[in-house]
């Protein structure tokens, strides 16, 4: 998309030079633009006008916004935050407790509550990133289960397993505006990203990526720039958190679990480390593949976890840049057909 | 060997000096911490601690075995002590049936070491196995960033194992009541059942195998060259592909082994393998990573932790508690109690 | 017993040498001197097998053995012991040396080596259990040329062991080389220290830029005027 945007800004010079730009300045190229008009039809076209379809399309669009998140620590700094779920679910749980039991519009709370979880996950990178990367994942980890441990715990506060009840977002029974919402969460989150990653920040984080001696030779502080990082990907996760509690209505600890990043993680990474848009454009054909999966194949539980797991051994052994790589790969023989 | 001794300092400078470093108190401060509360609260405190640690030593050893030697941080380690419990209850169960049917003492105190052994074979095929199939690819195709890429390789390897454990053989318990179906024996007023003492003595034992391996054999002196100099092992000769193998092969199998050893607490199911994961890291996060001897005490020291939070501070909470108590150790001093042996904890 | 013949490696995109050609007959001491960085690591590490070459061939007792992995290289007889000395620093003196003789499986003839050894380098006997990781600078090099013999090697290949050595740790390695090709071993040094290594080595050969721009016996090369420009400052 990156290589798209470029071929687009130099066509802009000829043609409708100011939406190319305005484009340009977004990180969105044609090809992505198209995407995102498609889905923005979609939920009008059968069979995806159908409620339980447009489940999924919402599903679809969190785990991909998740992704992009995701991606922006692992892709740039080489950071696993193995905590996501659990920065997600402060988020949904302080949103979701401050509209309980103060009321507050969810319209405010989502956005509240992704400022706790950015705390605890500048505390958390403060104390681990200044070590190696593994220290930091590993007490993500830690803190994640924590988290995990106290929402289970504070029953009086959580109600813990039983589940807490949160008002939605909207009153309406219809997943349609939903999924138009969450649509422009995960836009916002690509664009904001993306923008950080093209600013002089994205330069530190890809130097930092690639070699840490010679970025902290250029005078770059290697733990600035990645507790920056770290923090501005659990903000992310906790805004995210905030929609999920207010569009599923019940929150239950289990949204914490490890197993919820893993699923973030593969996708994020068979999207293309390093794109921000891979795990996005993967998630939506991945979710219905799983949900169809899930629905048919009843009888074999978890099997769509085990195509997860293999998936993302085999994109690690054999084609580590993912589906952003074979993009680029598709579109460069495209491109050398037509210019042939 | 004559001027060994001359050279040496004297002992007690060598103790007190061990003594006041990190490490020192802290297995200080454990063994007092645990007399005082087995004084409280009862002896059982010191016989459960003694008992998981062992396990959770054998456990974490691996872990740091593998994560020194070939710079895998394994999430996968606990689907080892999962395959071990499975293995050690589909041979065990069937002979349990069997001897019901018709009694024979000697095949009932040897069957439950039948499992454990077996368990510990498979656990160590498997290990040999995903070392060929998996890391041994990756290793070839690039060794860039490879502490991230082989984390995240063990995630998916955890994903498929549990779930494919799933598909097979369901999410139910698959437990057993005990190994030896004696009464228990009377230790220090506690009960202390003959599956506790045979897990307890079986750790014991193969820890002490495990230690004369290490030190004084060659080949074992080539697993810890790889960990220090992977160029200078390869210099003297050593054929690393052999070393990579048999190190993950015997962190596995030790995973494995301890998963049939603790059956009869533990039963198999799934995700039985998350807990002894999360101890594991703990543990070597707790003593300092890559440092192979002190997770072994580390083992004991957070079965201790363990037992002390689910009996004063109530079941549930054995998450957030050591959490608490890892951060405030990475605050003041993140390479471990104990000193990481690995080279530089500090990002390069 | 050692022919390199047009040899080209590098590190990636970036080639280093250029149709280098050596011949080392048995029993031979020689020097490969030359600036930094004119590929003279390159040379040693392609022959112990540490780096692949791109072409050319490398024959050893006349198998070729290019790109054959350093531990197989070691087995046939070739011994490097490396600038970076690749010590086990969290390990004894006598633990390091028992790994340097990890190709011999006999457990007396391993003893014998370490005996000749601390004959070789009174000073490690001294200090056998200490860390290797705790020795002093001299120590080390000392350390690991022992090491490097442990494995009864026919190739000795030493690399720079004078850098960063006072000069009269730098005499002591030197006449343990000395007393090592005395005792018939064939040895390869590479070497900054341009003049004493002329001194004691039969055959030179100056490395320049990856290529070999003299050879001859290390008398001669002490004659040479572009030696004694480029190396001895007269």
């Amino acid at each position: 998309m990156e290589n798209n945007a470029q071929a687009a800004l130099s066509d802009g010079a000829t043609g409708n030079g100011r939406f190319t730009a305005l484009l340009n300045a977004t990180g969105i190229s044609p090809t992505g633009l198209t995407m995102i008009i498609i889905l923005l039809v979609l939920p009008f076209i059968p069979p995806f006008n159908q409620e339980h379809i447009l489940r999924w399309l919402v599903s679809a669009a969190l785990l991909g916004a998740q992704a992009i998140a995701f991606d922006f620590t692992t892709g740039y700094i080489n950071v696993v935050n193995f905590g996501f779920a659990a920065f997600l679910g402060v988020g949904a749980y302080t949103s979701g407790l401050l509209a309980v039991n103060l009321g507050l519009s969810p319209w405010v709370g989502i956005f509240v509550g992704a400022i706790p979880a950015a705390l605890i996950g500048f505390l958390t990178g403060l104390l681990t990133l200044r070590l190696r990367g593994i220290f930091a994942a590993v007490m993500a980890w830690f803190v994640g289960l924590a988290l995990l441990g106290l929402t289970r715990n504070l029953v009086d506060l959580t109600r813990g397993p039983m589940g807490l009840s949160t008002p939605t977002l909207l009153n309406t029974s219809s997943n349609r505006p939903y999924f138009y919402i969450i649509l422009a969460m995960m836009l916002i989150t690509y664009i904001v990203l993306r923008k950080i990653i093209g600013s002089r920040y994205g330069l530190a984080f890809r130097a930092i990526g690639q070699n840490m001696d010679a970025a902290r030779a250029s005078g770059i502080n290697p733990t600035y720039y990645r507790v920056f990082n770290f923090t501005v990907q659990c903000l992310f996760a906790g805004w995210l958190g905030g929609f999920y509690a207010h569009y599923f209505g019940i929150l239950t600890p289990q949204l914490m679990l490890t197993a919820r990043t893993v699923e973030v993680l593969a996708i994020a990474y068979i999207g293309g480390r390093g794109s921000l848009w891979g795990g996005a454009a993967v998630a939506f054909p991945f979710i219905f593949l799983i949900e169809a999966l899930r629905s048919n194949l009843t009888e074999l539980p978890g099997l769509h976890l085990v195509i997860y797991g293999l998936l993302l051994v085999l994109v690690m052994i054999f084609y580590p840049g993912g589906f952003a790589a074979f993009y680029k790969r598709a579109v460069a023989w495209v491109k050398g057909l037509r210019d042939r | 060997m004559k001027d060994e001794a001359l050279l040496k300092e004297p002992f007690p400078v060598v103790f007190r000096r061990w003594m006041t470093s990190a490490g020192g108190i802290t297995i200080l401060l454990t063994i007092v911490v645990a007399i005082i509360a087995a004084i409280d609260a009862g002896p059982f405190i010191i016989v459960n601690t003694v008992v998981t640690g062992g396990m959770w030593a054998l456990l974490s050893l691996g872990l740091s075995l593998v994560f020194g030697v070939m710079n895998i941080p394994n999430f996968a380690h606990g689907e080892f002590f999962l395959i071990g419990s499975l293995t050690a209850y589909f041979t065990f169960n069937p002979l349990r049936l069997y001897l019901k049917e018709n009694p024979s003492p000697f095949l009932s105190a040897i069957a439950p070491l039948l499992g454990i052994f077996l368990a510990f074979f498979v656990g160590a095929l498997l290990g040999v196995i995903l070392e060929k199939l998996i890391f041994s690819p990756l290793r070839k195709r690039s060794r860039d960033q490879w502490v991230m890429n082989s984390f995240l390789l063990t995630v998916g390897i955890s994903v498929v194992i549990i779930n494919s454990v799933q598909l097979t053989w369901g999410a139910n318990f698959k437990g057993i009541p005990n190994y030896w179906n004696v009464d228990p024996l009377d230790f220090l007023g506690v009960n202390l059942s003959v599956d506790r003492l045979a897990a307890f003595l079986l750790a014991v034992v193969t820890l002490i195998v495990f230690w004369y391996f290490m030190r004084r054999t060659q080949t074992g002196r080539a697993v810890r060259a790889v960990a220090q100099d992977e160029t200078g092992a390869l210099m003297v000769g050593i054929n690393l592909n052999y070393i990579l193998s048999l190190t993950m092969a015997l962190s596995a199998g030790l995973a494995a082994m301890a998963g049939a050893s603790l059956l009869f607490i533990f039963p198999a199911y799934p995700t039985a393998g998350l807990k002894p994961l999360y101890v594991a890291w703990y543990v070597v996060i707790l003593v300092g990573l890559g440092n192979v001897s002190a997770a072994v005490v580390g083992g004991f020291i957070v079965a201790l932790l363990q037992t002390l939070t689910s009996f004063y501070v109530g079941t549930g909470w054995e998450d957030v508690i050591p959490t608490a108590v890892i951060i405030i150790m990475l605050i003041f001093k993140p390479s471990g109690l104990f000193g990481s042996e690995v080279k530089g904890i500090q990002e390069r | 017993m050692l022919e390199v013949k047009n040899l080209n490696a590098g590190y990636g995109f970036l080639q280093v040498l250029w149709d280098v050609s050596l011949k080392i007959e048995k029993g031979e001491f020689i020097a490969l001197v030359g600036p930094n960085g004119a590929g003279k690591s390159t040379t040693l590490k392609s022959i112990a097998g540490l780096v692949t070459p791109k072409s050319g061939d490398i024959l050893f007792k006349g198998e070729a053995i290019g790109g054959t992995p350093a531990n197989l290289t070691c087995r046939m007889g070739i011994s490097f012991v490396s600038e970076s000395l690749n010590l086990f620093t969290n390990m004894s003196i006598y633990e390091n040396l028992l790994l340097g003789a990890y190709t011999i499986e006999d457990k007396q003839e391993q003893l014998d080596t370490i005996d000749f050894v601390f004959n070789l380098f009174p000073r490690l006997k001294s200090r056998r259990n200490q860390l290797a990781g705790t020795l002093s600078g001299g120590e080390r090099k000392m350390l690991a040329i022992a090491r490097g013999i442990m494995s009864k090697p026919s190739l000795l290949m030493v690399d720079e062991p004078s850098l960063g050595l006072a000069p009269k740790l730098t005499l002591n390695v030197f006449d343990a080389l000395e007393t090592l090709r005395q005792g018939g071993m064939t040895i390869l040094l590479v070497e900054q220290n341009v003049n004493t290594t002329l001194h004691i080595t039969d055959r030179g050969y100056v490395l320049e830029q990856g290529q070999i721009v003299l050879e001859g016996p290390s008398k001669e090369l002490l004659e040479n005027d572009h030696v004694k420009k480029a190396f001895l400052g007269i």
